[in-house]
């Protein structure tokens, strides 16, 4: 069978991967020009390659139409409930690391745990009339870190698409949950991130859309040996 | 199936809220989804059906009435006691059953005699259950968060620690965590290296330089001192955490948490077993005892059968708005939960009622009712 493989269309992300797919033997040119969105694998007929956004995939993968994807798993964990049931994470990457945390104002002095964050959930309508504020575009990792894991139910969901950061000193939120690499820019905007307010550790990964018919495919077995093989 | 259709028994039901005093609401379907977030959470989200309107107003499928008909209570100023009943269609993303199906319920507003408003609702929960069930043994359980918080209020715990297992009552994993946290405290990442450094100066002790330092700080960098926390509320509430750091519940007050949560006796006998426990506890807890006292005295007159409850101290919700009574109504012997309710004093002056109006309620599953109709096989 032939299988699909996705991989993120432009940027770093987009020469890592490719790199990684060199290097496993499997090196990647584009059909036609070198915009295209489709690739294929050179010496092998039953490998096509998609170019597709880095959330795209992560939506291709859930409904099944790519066999493989590489994506981060932020991506795969906020857009897929019951992630785990739906893909399988074939491979760590080792790039595009990022984690998703919990922010709040580095002023907060007496917030430094999600405990901490709790008390003041479970005090904020009384105190401000409204309910906590949470600036992200992760609402999945969110509820499942926040209620699943700490018991806080009361909080709302500010969605932010961008700058997400500025949202706690402009006013528009209290605090946040957003990915960050390096932490610089959560420090640039007076923000600190709480001691088990990591959410997630993410980074780039080979995922496999869990289909019937891979069972046994030795293409599927192959692409997944190569890969592993050079990490 | 895609759609319940009424069920058969609508019209007795209905015909049965009449005969209870009340006044029958209808509300509509299409629900603006804010209030419902506010007050149950986010986690809600995922459980309802939304929308948007044109000018961007997050609209929902409606998903229960308690909320709806006290919106339209506040709303219409009719002022209080009120007896409301409803009987309608909610919707709502379930992992079993329909995704739409019909509840019923009454709701009772501003009755301030508190034990008989709960005595009534407990009985005319029963009553509506086991007129369509008519033979069937019904068992119910109790729960009274005012107890537990009389109990935790009398363990001599910081506020802070209070509010943190009140807030949790009813959510036994996390009342656990809670619990055993403070009999073995987190030592390390609980404080900034800010705080110590705020130590250091000498500005922990002195309350006016530190709100003074903050505002200064969250000024320099950019933030409101309004928009969100204030300088007062951090340093205020910086004093409370130390306090809560310095607090380890001891072995024997742990135990008795303990012990009190276990308490799962028939409700004629749960006065006496209180009333033990206090006793043996030396937890004063007079007051809350001798209301719950008050509303068991209440059933009793009220006729309601007070042999099929039982009162499981445990047995909570972990929603802010709920303050006193819970209870659920099962056939005895299975766990469809077919009625629940409680008592919510705190929901209407959260949805903006100007004064304070004492709320309880219940409402039924008439999808599970129907089931259990089918499968005792026969016709009511």
């Amino acid at each position: 069978m032939t299988i699909t493989i996705a991989l993120p269309s432009k940027g770093r992300m987009k020469d890592d991967a490719s790199a990684i797919f060199e290097r496993a033997g499997m090196k990647i040119v584009a059909v036609g020009n070198d915009r295209s969105y489709r690739g294929r694998v050179e010496g092998s007929d039953d490998v096509e390659i998609a170019f597709l956004s880095a959330s795209e995939i992560s939506r291709e993968l859930g409904n099944g139409l790519i066999d493989f994807g590489v994506t981060g798993e932020d991506l795969v964990r906020e857009g897929l409930a019951n992630a785990d049931a739906r893909v399988e994470f074939c491979a760590r990457l080792g790039f595009g690391h990022a984690d998703v945390v919990v922010a709040v104002p580095e002023i907060w002095y007496d917030v430094d745990t999600m405990a901490d964050l709790g008390d003041v959930a479970a005090d904020f309508r009384a105190r401000h009339g409204r309910r906590l504020a949470i600036a992200t575009k992760y609402w999945r990792l969110t509820q499942s870190h926040f209620s699943g894991s700490h018991g806080i139910q009361l909080y709302r969901i500010v969605e932010s698409l961008g700058a997400t950061e500025g949202a706690p000193a402009s006013g528009s939120a209290d605090i946040i949950v957003d990915i960050t690499s390096t932490g610089s820019t959560l420090k640039a905007n007076h923000l600190k991130i709480l001691t088990d307010g990591v959410i997630l550790r993410s980074e780039a990964c080979l995922v496999r859309a869990r289909k019937a018919a891979h069972d046994g495919d030795p293409v599927v077995a192959r692409v997944i040996a190569a890969v592993r093989g050079v990490l | 199936m895609a759609l319940i259709n009424l069920p058969a028994f609508a019209d007795a039901l209905l015909a049965d809220f009449e005969s209870l005093d009340t006044l029958r609401v209808d509300t509509p379907v299409i629900q603006p989804a804010e209030p419902f977030l506010a007050m149950a959470g986010e986690d809600l989200r995922r459980r309802i059906f939304m929308t948007e309107s044109e000018t961007g107003e997050s609209l929902c499928l409606r998903p229960e009435f308690t909320i709806p008909v006290c919106l339209r209570h506040i709303e219409a100023v009719t002022g209080t006691p009120k007896r409301y009943a409803y009987l309608g269609e909610v919707f709502r993303q379930r992992r079993e059953g329909g995704n739409e199906f019909y509840q019923a319920g009454i709701e009772d507003l501003g009755d301030t005699d508190t034990a008989a408003a709960d005595a009534r609702v407990v009985g005319d929960a029963m009553r509506v259950v086991a007129n369509r069930l008519p033979g069937r043994a019904l068992s119910v359980t109790l729960g009274d968060q005012a107890v537990f918080e009389a109990v935790v209020g009398a363990c001599g715990l910081p506020a802070g620690w209070q509010k943190r297992l009140i807030h949790a009552f009813g959510d036994q994993k996390h009342l656990q965590k809670l619990l055993t946290e403070l009999a073995h405290p987190r030592t390390v990442g609980v404080f900034g290296p800010e705080v110590v450094r705020l130590s250091m100066d000498g500005l922990l002790e002195d309350e006016d330089r530190l709100v003074a330092h903050v505002a200064e700080t969250m000024e320099a960098t950019g933030y409101s001192t309004n928009a969100s926390r204030s300088p007062q509320d951090i340093a205020r509430r910086l004093k409370e955490k130390m306090e809560l750091a310095n607090t380890r519940l001891d072995r024997k007050t742990l135990d008795l948490v303990g012990e009190f949560l276990a308490l799962d006796v028939p409700l004629a006998d749960a006065p006496a077993a209180l009333s033990a426990f206090a006793k043996k506890s030396g937890l004063k807890l007079d007051e809350a005892l001798a209301r719950f006292d008050a509303r068991v005295a209440a059933l009793s007159t009220a006729g309601a059968d007070i042999g099929a409850i039982r009162y499981r101290a445990a047995f909570g919700r972990p929603l802010d708005y709920y303050t006193g009574l819970v209870f659920e109504v099962e056939v005895a012997g299975t766990h469809a939960v077919l009625a629940g309710g409680g008592r919510f004093d705190r929901l209407l002056t959260l949805l903006g009622a100007r004064e304070h109006i004492p709320a309880v309620g219940f409402s039924l599953w008439l999808d599970r009712i129907e089931k259990a109709i089918t499968s005792q096989g026969g016709v009511q």
